[in-house]
């Protein structure tokens, strides 16, 4: 009796020591459990391709709708917005995250910068499961509007949709995207073709524009005193810079005011997106890390 | 015999429990060094870092944060490295460790070509009394960090502090005197315009822009010469002016180019030809 009750204080102090030793769960490292634990602790870490394929792996034992969801953040969060999607579109109706992905799968959507797709995307969902009007979603639904090339006929209408903080901040969008503080090439064009270098200047480039007129001006006077000092082929040399420099600096012109216009566009949308990261895009945050 | 038995038990029930999870820890530090021995950085990582995350004990939370570091480093990702080093230089045990790990952020430091931090790095531990005996390396590893900074002549002075790299020595002695001086090209291209192009092998470009100065500088001294002050201006400043600052800087840039691609060539001989210890 002594005998068996020592062989079996053995056995199971061995087990019980040992699990405690090893922290989280058994022994085998590899272990579901194990492999679960490990996997958190990356996405915690916010080591998201490791914590995704540790996901995987998880998941080829034990199938588990908030992994999948949790593979779908890891790859949104490495800006993998396609993965995402695929990988939300496999989370059934019938589990509790279903209703999420579809959220996180429009907005990986809209990440990816397809805003035509997302807004169809969103209608049809709508049609689905009656989003509320005033979830996250819906918000970045009427938001997305902004980002489109309709124009949006009543501002107030619109800017009322979104919460109150946020409305000097949409207002400014939205007044961006009605009245865009774009130039015109042709105007910055006629503009040189008349004085040249004021077209640079329409096109804030004050320097090319004191240049482009001096070089202008300088070789054609230059051309007109060669011919009238009978210096002809100086003459035509100057002439032919002096068409060169006005030529140019029409094109020139037109071509700033083109990148001017690029340079504000690109700005516009660099606030728009680092406005919807800070707020998420208006959804949820999913802490799985507390 | 009974009574010692119940120490005998005891220690029967402590020594497996001890023994069985170190055993499992060991075999994953082997598989993960496996990884990292068959170069599958990205899965060398994976496991050296699960090996910390299950390693209660910290019994290798030196070695896995280096080789973490050493595989980041294979990767090419420097700052990720230099954290797994620093965490390292944290936990490690003893002088020896402590200096491999400072080294190792030495080295991706050179690799990532933050110089200043590498000598600063390399000037602190050339003042620690523990590592004294240590001269030779640190002198090495501050040749490497001027090669990579494009300071050959320093790296030649820094390899001859040590005992057994004569041969980098010359071979840092030597890129130096192949290149080209910069100052040399500016200052000839004052005087002669082109004659920095010239210098550097690029001939075509040297005597387009000898010619093109000497156009313009004609018509403008001409113009002077004729009382023609108006002409002469413009000329001066639109054409003459602008084509010696192109002179210049054209100058300036050939001297660099051509520099960069001695640099560039001597590199990758480093690289493939030379058999010492590397960055």
């Amino acid at each position: 009796m002594k005998k068996i009750l020592f062989t079996l204080i053995l056995v199971f102090s061995t087990v019980i020591y040992s699990q405690e030793k090893n922290q989280p769960g058994n022994n085998d490292l590899f272990s579901p459990v194990n492999i679960k634990k490990f996997a958190d602790y990356l996405f915690c870490q916010k080591d998201y391709l490791r914590a995704a394929d540790e996901y995987e792996r998880y998941l080829k034992s034990i199938p588990d709708d908030t992994i999948e969801f949790k593979i779908a953040l890891s790859y949104s969060a490495m800006c993998n917005f396609s993965e995402a999607e695929k990988r939300l579109g496999t989370i059934k109706n019938t589990s509790n995250f279903f209703v999420p992905a579809q959220m996180l799968s429009l907005k990986t959507i809209f990440q990816e910068g397809d805003i035509a797709r997302f807004r169809n995307a969103y209608i049809a969902k709508d049609s689905d499961l009656s989003i509320p009007k005033d979830s996250g979603i819906a918000l970045l639904y009427n938001f997305s509007s902004l980002l489109t090339e309709a124009s949006i006929h009543n501002e107030d209408d619109f800017v009322e949709n979104f919460p109150y903080q946020e409305r000097s901040r949409i207002k400014y969008f939205y007044e961006w995207k009605e009245n865009p503080p774009e130039k015109s090439p042709l105007k910055a064009a006629l503009f040189s073709a008349i004085i040249p270098g004021a077209g640079k200047f329409y096109a804030e480039e004050y320097s090319d524009g004191i240049w482009a007129f001096i070089a202008t001006l300088g070789t054609a006077y230059l051309a007109y005193d060669n011919f009238n000092a009978r210096h002809y082929t100086r003459g035509w040399i100057f002439s032919a810079l002096a068409a060169g420099f006005y030529a140019g600096n029409i094109y020139g012109s037109a071509s700033a005011v083109q990148i001017y216009n690029t340079r504000i566009r690109f700005d516009f949308v660099n606030e728009v997106k680092t406005f919807l990261e800070d707020k998420n895009y208006f959804l949820k945050v999913f802490d799985f890390c507390k | 015999m009974k009574r010692y038995f119940k120490y005998i038990l005891f220690l029967l029930i402590l020594i497996p429990s001890y023994s069985l999870p170190q055993d499992i820890l060991q075999k994953q530090y082997s598989y993960a060094l496996e990884k990292y021995n068959s170069e599958q950085y990205y899965d060398a990582i994976t496991e050296f870092k699960r090996l910390l995350f299950f390693d209660g004990g910290k019994k290798y939370v030196y070695d896995a944060n280096e080789y973490i570091g050493l595989s980041y480093k294979a990767g090419a990702k420097f700052s990720d490295a230099i954290l797994y080093f620093t965490i390292a230089e944290i936990n490690a045990g003893n002088n020896e460790e402590l200096f491999n790990s400072k080294i190792e952020i030495i080295r991706a430091n050179i690799l990532r070509r933050t110089t200043a931090r590498a000598l600063t790095l390399l000037d602190t531990l050339q003042s620690d009394k523990r590592f004294i005996s240590k001269k030779g390396d640190l002198y090495y590893w501050r040749g490497w960090a001027y090669i990579f900074s494009d300071q050959w002549d320093k790296a030649a002075q820094s390899f001859n502090m040590t005992d057994t790299n004569k041969t980098m020595v010359e071979f840092c002695k030597n890129v130096q005197h192949e290149k080209y001086s910069v100052p040399f090209a500016e200052i000839v291209s004052h005087f002669i315009p082109g004659a920095g192009q010239i210098y550097t092998g690029h001939y075509f470009s040297g005597v387009l822009s000898l010619g093109w100065n000497t156009l313009w500088g004609y018509l403008t001294v001409k113009s002077f010469v004729d009382d023609r002050i108006f002409d002469g201006l413009v000329t001066g400043n639109l054409l003459w002016l602008r084509f010696y600052n192109g002179n210049l800087q054209n100058a300036d840039k050939f001297v660099k180019e051509e520099n960069l691609k001695i640099t560039n060539n001597a590199l990758d001989y480093l690289q493939s030809g030379y058999h010492g210890l590397k960055p």
